[in-house]
């Protein structure tokens, strides 16, 4: 605010509002000693006096005329994930990388997985399923010796994979189905979002046009409704736009989120901290930040019509709705006015109280006006519309770079921080060209140059943070482990040659994510075995070197989806209005609002069994079994899950009314068709792990359900047990 | 500045970003090096429980620890407009209402002679055990994000509760019950994110106990499945994993899961246990007021918070008032009817708590918090209503070695903002955990770039030294 700037030794002697903040050799006319020892009107920091020691290294250090070790300026237009990736003159594939650096840390690499471990293993990674038993028995017999390839391919093709991918993808947008906060209103159309996420993995679209399409689909390709609905990206965060009692509040949360979600998912960068002050530790400006935040100015949310003729059409009957529903309301105003205003005064009756009160002749005409409701919604069907971003105009609100938390200081333009060149945009004025005959909206195209920037083979960040988000999810740990800061605060990468080079090459391949699965998929690190000497695990407990796989957990999705599909009650059908499914009243508790308002239950129960990305997601309320086994909050971009092990996992995956009805249809379906106890055994083996029991596997089981059997009374019922215990093994939670 | 600290502590905060097995927890007992394992506090604490008091819906201070005489001479007049100025809230125009005496009667109260209104006639009898806040103060004016900034210093939701940080910061005491525990009467209006974990990891965020005999969701066996039906299935899982392990030995996380199980066994034993009062005297629940028809359900709440902490669960967050139903926010429209009903539920079993804590020595070490997310407004609402007030109000602590019998701070002569000592949610969530022996300013953990805290960069006006001092 002060403008000062304590990240190198040339801004602290320039000083800032207040005069240089250091002489240097004179410690008693230095205004940063001043402030912490708060002799002064500014006291730092603001939690409190400092140690004295550090206070009298400061002042020492202040003495001895300030050397700063560091390179004072350059450093940070110097950092390296602010330089663009070189391509190394070394290696042209993964391997050798990691090989380089296994060497230097003297780790022998554990041998390849076995062919079992790797089925499964990619079948999770790439569809967030299992393999069937039949699926997995084939891979494993396989002889050709292109098998392992053939299979990435195969399921690079599946349309599961566009679900599991778009779930990460999801995490990091802060998807959610509805919008936060007391209210916690619906986004309707938020949906259209999330599947138009899945059918971009699903169809390899390239990166840069993914990001051109988020960021600003509206301005580059206005004519097209599949692309703008990209900008549904600024649509599905958090929002209190239903309190109109603090717009202006809300319009800066907006801004916000929008700048902090665009820096942190495109460019790995935390910018929070520059907007109420200079970033203390990365170069970034206070101004920097308005900068980037009036990029932003011009935008508001807006409906897009998917589809000229039918969303007309929609608006054309929606408009007649309307007005036939006034008509309604008005009648039963007055069916119901006798009764409510004579006979039930004074008190608000219930609605079967006035029901039961009305007359034969009034009954009669309220049946009328129902019917007639009725049959304005009998071909009723989810709005032709998606929700995403446009401009106002061809103009914006100024910019201005508040002063002591203050709305008011220097206005701005629009453009890229300093570190970066500091290009500002120049305001596109006027009428857009259209093929069509409907006029195009004039628009600012501050988002198309700001996307044209981060989607630009120039940009030394959008490539690097990509492939390090996708080498994190096929590895559990990016090679920069902090995958949404790659600023001065965030980790190192492990092997940042091995990142360039992926970095560039993935650029140069048309930046097709299929292309950068298929190049990880096939490294030797990617196939190796999870297992290693208790003397490598304590050599590298986290891998960083790679000299094993790292086993993992599966998330919260991919656990209700694998019990469903071992029950068989999994519905693959893809797309459309978030799945409400049923919950308990225990599991609702402390849900905010009325259950029959903020959970509205889809009635086919045969939806209650999709894949969870289907699920309704709600800002403030998450599934127990989504929450338990930590599914993001969906506030702020997640990059990167916990993964907790708690006894509430248990009791859920336990006793929860999921798990145990999936175990019940899996145990009556078995149970029905074997009625011999190994072939049984077998195919509870089969359907839950994939895989058949061994003999010791099997003599167990054969002792529970005998046990079991005598126990409940009932061949069924300990199956169900069978299967229940089945889903809570570690081979069932865990891919090796 | 040292970049990193090989501290147990700062471990665990690595911990939580998931880096593969050998980060993996061993959960609650172990190692010792598990998210849950007890870890040193700071410094002595005062305070090795707390229970907080949360009053949902937000509670007039000047009808109840905030006498204004001013009001009532005034009564119908339009304030100052120097004193408006710069206040908004959510129906009312700060403007234009009309202040309104309190319709509640002040007395002083204990040797300390503090005045309060009458609506707390079993509260005051503890008065001289209390140390009383008048001056708390917030900036947001909506139950939900008010609710927030009190309990994670944020208004926005997504951040760690107070109760997390401090089991975060701590640990558990307890082998086989939850460390932080949440009761409700449902629909709160901050939903699960007033008490959740935030960015922490989900293993600090509140557990929520319901009525009945199994207080914890899922915790039950599941219907028709007997005892030892659910103990040989969970014998099957255990030998299934043992086999599992033989080929991947030293993988912790996999051998914490085992213990989970254990743990989950454990529970289903230990909850209904402390949850059930049966055992307790006739005494002991007509001093909650267990029984009678009012406070019967918020009596239990209380009488739980106590066997709680004997168990050696950590922190108790209780609310009294809820969305759909009785809550003091009917105060918008009837104050009086609102808040006579909402004190009747509540009075009787908080003095009850605070008499039984100390009767049986546990009040010296367990820090009793009463707050609401704000107060409300001294002007009224329509006829008969306060509108919500976030500018200031009241709240109170007692036990863990509080000097009680004082206030600190005040507020103008009408209510309306802190004249002296104005504390807000940061001050106070400072103090609770320096109670506990945690230095907020050093209880970290890494996200976004930065090491978060609960109190931000702020806090400085905590005020430990006031509840202990002279």
């Amino acid at each position: 605010m002060s403008g000062l700037d304590l990240s190198g030794r040339e801004p602290i002697l320039r000083g800032g509002s207040r005069g240089p903040a250091a002489v240097p050799g004179a410690p008693e006319k230095s205004l940063l000693l001043k402030a912490v020892l708060r002799e002064d009107k500014v006291a730092m920091p603001p939690t409190g006096p400092i140690p004295e020691a550090e206070v009298q290294a400061l002042r020492d250090w202040i003495r001895k005329g300030m050397e700063w070790t560091a390179p004072a300026a350059p450093v940070a237009r110097n950092w390296w994930s602010f330089t663009k990736p070189v391509k190394s003159s070394g290696p042209a594939s993964i391997d050798p990388f990691i090989q380089l650096k296994l060497a230097e840390q003297k780790l022998a690499a554990s041998s390849e997985a076995s062919r079992g471990t790797l089925v499964r293993r990619l079948y999770l990674d790439l569809t967030g399923l299992r393999p069937t038993a039949d699926e997995a028995a084939r891979f494993i017999r396989d002889p050709d010796p292109d098998a392992y390839a053939k299979l990435v391919d195969k399921l690079l093709e599946s349309q599961r994979y566009g679900e599991k991918w778009g779930r990460h993808w999801l995490d990091l947008v802060r998807y959610s189905d509805t919008a936060g906060f007391e209210l916690d209103s619906y986004i309707a159309d938020a949906w259209r979002y999330r599947d138009y996420v899945i059918a971009s993995f699903n169809n390899d679209k390239p990166y840069d046009r993914f990001i051109r399409e988020q960021i600003a689909g509206d301005e580059f390709f206005p004519e097209d409704p599949a692309s703008v609905t990209g900008t549904g990206l600024y649509c599905v965060g958090p929002n209190r736009d239903l309190y109109p009692d603090q717009s202006d509040i809300n319009r800066e949360e907006t801004l916000t989120d929008f700048v902090d979600t665009t820096a942190g998912v495109f460019l790995g960068l935390t910018f929070g901290c520059a907007r109420c002050h200079d970033h203390k530790f990365d170069p970034f400006t206070q101004r920097d930040y308005y900068k980037l935040r009036a990029v932003f100015a011009p935008a508001v949310k807006t409906k897009i019509a998917l589809d000229r003729l039918t969303s007309l059409s929609y608006d054309v009957q929606g408009n007649i709705r309307e007005i036939k529903l006034r008509e309604i309301g008005e009648q039963i105003g007055s069916i119901e006015r006798r009764c409510r205003e004579e006979v039930l005064k004074g008190r608000r009756p219930k609605a079967q109280e006035v029901r039961a009160c009305l007359s034969p002749a009034e009954l009669d005409r309220m049946r009328s006006v129902e019917a007639w409701l009725v049959s304005l919604y009998t071909s009723y069907r989810a709005k032709p519309f998606a929700c995403g971003l446009n401009d106002v105009g061809d103009y914006a609100p100024r910019t201005l770079v508040p002063v002591k938390g203050q709305m008011e200081g220097d206005p701005v333009n629009p453009g890229l921080p300093a570190v970066f060149g500091g290009a500002e945009f120049r305001d596109r004025l006027g009428p857009r060209e259209t093929t069509g005959p409907i006029p195009l909206g004039p628009t600012t195209e501050r988002r198309r140059a700001l996307a044209d920037w981060i989607a630009s083979r120039d940009n030394p960040l959008t490539a690097r943070v990509f492939v390090n988000r996708v080498w994190q999810y096929h590895f559990g740990r990016g090679l920069v482990a902090t995958p949404s800061d790659f600023g001065m605060r965030g980790r190192a990468p492990s092997h940042p040659e091995l990142l360039d080079w992926l970095a560039a090459e993935f650029m140069a391949n048309g930046w097709k994510p299929k292309w950068l699965h298929r190049l990880i998929l096939n490294s030797a690190a990617y196939r190796r075995a999870s297992t290693a000497s208790s003397q490598a695990l304590a050599r590298d407990p986290e891998n960083i070197w790679l000299a094993r796989f790292t086993r993992r957990r599966l998330n919260a999705e991919e656990l209700r989806d694998t019990v469903l599909q071992a029950s068989g009650a999994l519905n693959l059908k893809m797309g459309g209005r978030p799945v409400v499914p049923p919950l308990t009243g225990e599991e609702g508790f402390n849900m905010i609002g009325r259950a029959a308002d903020m959970w509205v239950v889809t009635h086919d129960a045969r939806e209650h069994t999709r894949r969870s990305i289907y699920l309704f997601q709600k800002r403030t309320f998450r599934l127990p079994m989504m929450e338990v086994f930590d599914a993001p909050e969906s506030m702020l971009t997640c990059a990167r899950r916990d993964v907790s092990t708690t006894s509430p996992q248990s009791l859920t995956l336990l006793n929860g009314s999921f798990a145990v009805e999936q175990s019940r249809k899996l145990a009556a379906r078995l149970a029905a068709e074997h009625p011999e106890e190994a072939a049984l055994i077998r195919a509870m083996w089969r359907s839950t792990l994939s895989r058949d029991p061994s003999t010791r596997e099997e003599a167990m089981a054969r002792d529970f359900l005998g046990a079991q059997s005598a126990q409940t009374g009932s061949r069924e019922k300990a199956a169900a047990e069978l299967a229940r215990g089945l889903f809570n093994v570690n081979e069932f939670l865990y891919a090796d | 500045m040292p970049i990193e600290r090989f501290s147990r502590r700062a471990l665990l905060t690595r911990m939580g970003m998931g880096f593969g097995a050998a980060a993996a927890s061993s959960l609650l007992q172990g190692a010792g090096m598990g998210p849950l394992s007890p870890r040193p506090p700071h410094a002595a604490p005062k305070a090795t429980a707390v229970i907080f008091l949360f009053m949902h819906g937000g509670v007039s201070h000047v009808d109840t620890w905030d006498p204004k005489p001013e009001l009532a001479r005034l009564d119908g007049q339009t304030l100052p407009p120097s004193f408006a100025k710069g206040l908004k809230t959510s129906r009312i125009d700060f403007t234009k209402a009309l202040m309104r005496g309190s319709p509640w009667k002040f007395k002083r109260h204990g040797q300390s002679g503090i005045e309060v209104s009458e609506l707390f006639p079993h509260m005051v009898r503890h008065i001289d055990r209390m140390a009383l806040i008048r001056s708390c103060h917030g900036d947001a004016f909506d139950h939900a994000p008010a609710m927030y900034l009190r309990s994670t210093g944020s208004q926005f939701p997504g951040k760690p509760s107070l109760g997390a940080w401090a089991v975060y910061g701590l640990g558990s005491e307890s082998q086989n019950l939850p460390a932080y525990v949440v009761m409700s009467d449902g629909a709160m209006k901050s939903g699960p994110q007033g008490y959740g974990a935030g960015y922490l990891p989900a293993v600090y965020q509140g557990t929520v106990f319901r009525a009945g005999a199994y207080p914890i969701l899922d915790l039950a066996t599941p219907e028709g499945v007997g005892a030892a039906t659910q103990r040989k299935t969970l014998d099957f899982i255990h030998e299934m994993d043992q086999i599992h392990l033989e080929t991947r030995r030293g993988d912790s996380e996999l051998e914490a899961r085992l213990e989970s199980y254990e743990l989950a066994f454990r529970m289903q034993a230990a909850a209904p246990e402390a949850v059930d009062i049966s055992r307790e005297t006739e005494a002991t629940r007509r001093l909650y007021g267990i029984g009678e028809p009012r406070t019967d359900d918020f009596g239990r709440k209380c009488l739980l918070a106590r066997r709680l902490v004997e168990r050696g669960v950590r922190f108790i967050q209780l609310y009294s008032g809820t969305h759909l139903g009785d809550d003091w926010d009917g105060a918008h429209n009837d104050l009086v009817g609102s808040h006579n009903k909402m004190a009747a539920k509540s009075d009787l079993p908080v003095a009850g708590l605070l008499t039984d804590l100390a009767a049986r020595g546990m009040l010296d070490s367990t820090l009793v918090v009463w707050s609401s997310e704000f107060g409300r407004t001294p002007l009224a609402e329509g006829k008969n209503g306060r509108d919500h007030h976030p500018y200031a109000f009241s709240m109170w602590m007692a036990g863990a070695g509080v000097r009680g019998g004082r206030v600190l701070g005040s507020t103008d002569e009408f209510g309306l903002r802190p004249a002296e000592h104005p504390l807000n949610a940061h001050d106070a969530n400072a103090t609770i955990l320096r109670m506990m022996g945690l230095d907020h300013t050093r209880l970290t953990y890494f996200y976004q770039g930065r090491d978060q805290r609960l109190t931000d960069v702020h806090g400085e006006h905590e005020f430990t030294k006031f509840l202990s001092g002279p």
